[in-house]
């Protein structure tokens, strides 16, 4: 198997997300009307009360790139349940058997999950826009915030496969993916700066992969600070790389 | 290289269930093979190992000459596999599924066209090329999962109880296109199935699979023969005489005479030829004959025989294997 082998298999599945996706968006419209609320109604209130130290920006702004992590690995937490239903259907035993090696095949699917979380981020950020919240000036770090979206739940998409592949079915699935998203998310610098938690959940943080997806997005869209940014997508790819291996490993155990 | 596939010895196990116990099997190539068993006999687990999705626990496998352990990568490339289950997206239309399929497998955007055309027309999908597949009936979406197989001009095709919950109607059609298929190209259809009625039709050799065993391969003309003589039964408004009965015997070609009060069993090579000498025999010796007729062995006999049970009255299936088969029936 060749390189370009590889590339087309995962090329040849985002083709098919997209696909998927402009044949029924209902599933992106409802996902965006939480990170919406989370703008809406609990950026203005608690901003209201000063009481977070977030330097010089108001705190709608300072949780929206949080907020637009959390959303869009969510999408990409729950695409483990698309591998449950074809594999419930006889479409992962097809792909099995399809010249198709298994580590394209999953990092085909994580890509087709971190295309369909760029998706809801093109919803995200201009409503943002809308609300007020000052984008930081320069396309190229927009550009690089979305390429950032992608890669980042296309890692957590391989750790949807890989539960997937466990778990097995879509009951006990659900239930996990709960408990993985929302300790990520309060476990992270996505709503208040990791130096003003106790120091076991600064300790949680600083291993989290959220809390460096947030620290990237706000420095690219937010603050332009991007100091730390090499660090971030460094964490970020070891992060992919590890959870894509980890999951082709393990991808024939889901169709036993 | 002589056979398409060949088993040498290939059992797998689950846990401490055996599904496959030493199953050895040669197909010559250019055949329509049928596996035929009851739910839960081994013949998806023979047909999920023969297409290297996952190892036997023991023995070796060979399909077109490469090993299905060592040599699956290279493997993939020639075979097509139809699982029982629905395998295509139902979210996009049936021209995506192949167009998907098609780059998956890397064909050429000119082949690409030809090949999705060509697999279409076969199946009789064009008209519904560009409907969701969510709106198609069951019977269309295995026709679409067939050109999706098809497409890739595989030297096998591994199909997984490909009429299951169809309507006869649609199992003929699908048959007939599988038929022209082999006929056309010389490509061997391995497939599995629970209906009698298909192996016999439309396979050159039937392997019988029970309990994870191989127990009988042979043309489906061989193992009728090979299990029994015609039957001839006659009927007789009274009892009939040792003696009318012991000239039966006497006729060539009967081997067996059984009389039971008012009826008499006749077995016989052939009940077309030996009619005539029956009837003459029986009305000489002024037997009153109220009803005659005449029973050819069929698979199921055959089965019977060699499974021991009959081939839809066991059925040891899986809970997730019937709400598959449901959903199809559903569906259709």
């Amino acid at each position: 198997m060749k390189l370009n082998e590889y590339l087309r298999v995962i090329l040849s599945m985002i083709e098919l997300e997209i696909r998927r996706i402009m044949h029924d968006r209902t599933e992106l419209y409802l996902r965006a009307v939480q990170p919406l609320l989370w703008l809406l109604v609990f950026g203005p209130i608690v901003g209201s009360f000063h009481s977070i130290p977030t330097g010089n920006i108001p705190y709608t702004d300072y949780i929206m790139p949080g907020v637009l992590a959390q959303s869009t690995t969510t999408v990409a937490i729950f695409f483990g349940l698309v591998i449950i239903w074809e594999r419930e259907s006889g479409i992962l035993k097809k792909l099995v058997a399809s010249p198709s090696p298994d580590f394209a095949i999953v990092a085909g699917r994580s890509m087709a999950a971190g295309t369909r979380a760029l998706f809801q981020a093109v919803f995200i950020i201009p409503f943002a826009v809308l609300m007020g919240v000052k984008i930081f000036p320069n396309p190229l770090y927009l550009i690089s915030a979305l390429i950032l979206v992608f890669f980042a739940s296309s890692g957590f998409a391989s750790l949807s496969i890989l539960i997937a592949s466990i778990l097995k079915t879509r009951e006990r699935f659900m239930g996990l993916g709960q408990v993985i998203i929302l300790p990520m998310f309060f476990g992270s610098n996505a709503l208040y700066p990791v130096n003003s938690m106790p120091p076991l959940l600064q300790l949680f943080a600083s291993v989290n992969p959220m809390t460096y997806i947030v620290d990237a997005l706000r420095g690219l869209l937010i603050t332009g600070n991007i100091s730390q940014l090499p660090l971030d997508i460094v964490i970020i790819l070891i992060f992919d790389a590890v959870l894509i291996s980890i999951a082709s490993l393990n991808f024939k155990r889901i169709i036993e | 290289m002589d056979f398409a596939i060949s088993v040498h010895n290939v059992s797998k196990k689950y846990g401490t269930l055996l599904a496959l116990d030493k199953v050895n099997l040669k197909v010559e190539e250019g055949k329509l093979f049928a596996l035929l068993g009851p739910n839960g006999a081994g013949k998806t687990t023979l047909l999920r190992i023969l297409t290297t999705q996952f190892e036997p626990t023991s023995g070796e496998a060979f399909v077109l000459g490469r090993n299905v352990v060592t040599q699956g990568e290279e493997l993939r490339e020639l075979i097509s596999y139809v699982p029982q289950e629905m395998s295509v997206w139902t979210d996009i239309s049936g021209y995506e599924n192949l167009l998907i399929y098609s780059k998956i497998y890397g064909l050429s955007a000119e082949e690409r066209k030809n090949a999705i055309r060509d697999s279409l027309q076969l199946m009789d999908l064009t008209e519904a090329a560009n409907r969701l597949v969510s709106t198609f009936s069951g019977g269309m979406i295995r026709k679409l999962e067939l050109a999706c197989a098809v497409m890739i001009k595989p030297k096998i095709l591994f199909l997984d109880e490909p009429t299951i919950g169809l309507d006869p109607a649609t199992r003929k059609t699908i048959w007939e296109k599988l038929k022209a298929l082999n006929r056309e190209s010389g490509t061997n259809v391995f497939f599995s199935t629970h209906y009698m009625d298909e192996a016999e039709l439309y396979a050159d050799e039937i392997g019988i699979i029970n309990r994870g065993k191989l127990i009988k391969v042979a043309s489906p003309d061989e193992l009728k023969r090979s299990v029994s003589s015609d039957l001839v039964t006659v009927e007789s408004s009274s009892e009939v005489s040792r003696s009318a009965a012991s000239h039966l015997r006497k006729l060539r070609d009967v081997s067996c005479v059984e009389s039971k009060g008012n009826t008499l069993e006749i077995s016989t090579r052939s009940s077309e030829e030996s009619l005539g000498a029956i009837v003459k025999s029986l009305l000489s010796d002024k037997v009153v004959i109220k009803r005659i007729a005449t029973h050819k062995p069929s698979i199921d006999d055959a089965f019977l025989r060699y499974a021991g049970t009959k081939g839809s009255a066991q059925d040891t299936g899986r809970l997730s294997e019937l709400k598959r088969i449901r959903e199809r029936i559903r569906r259709g």
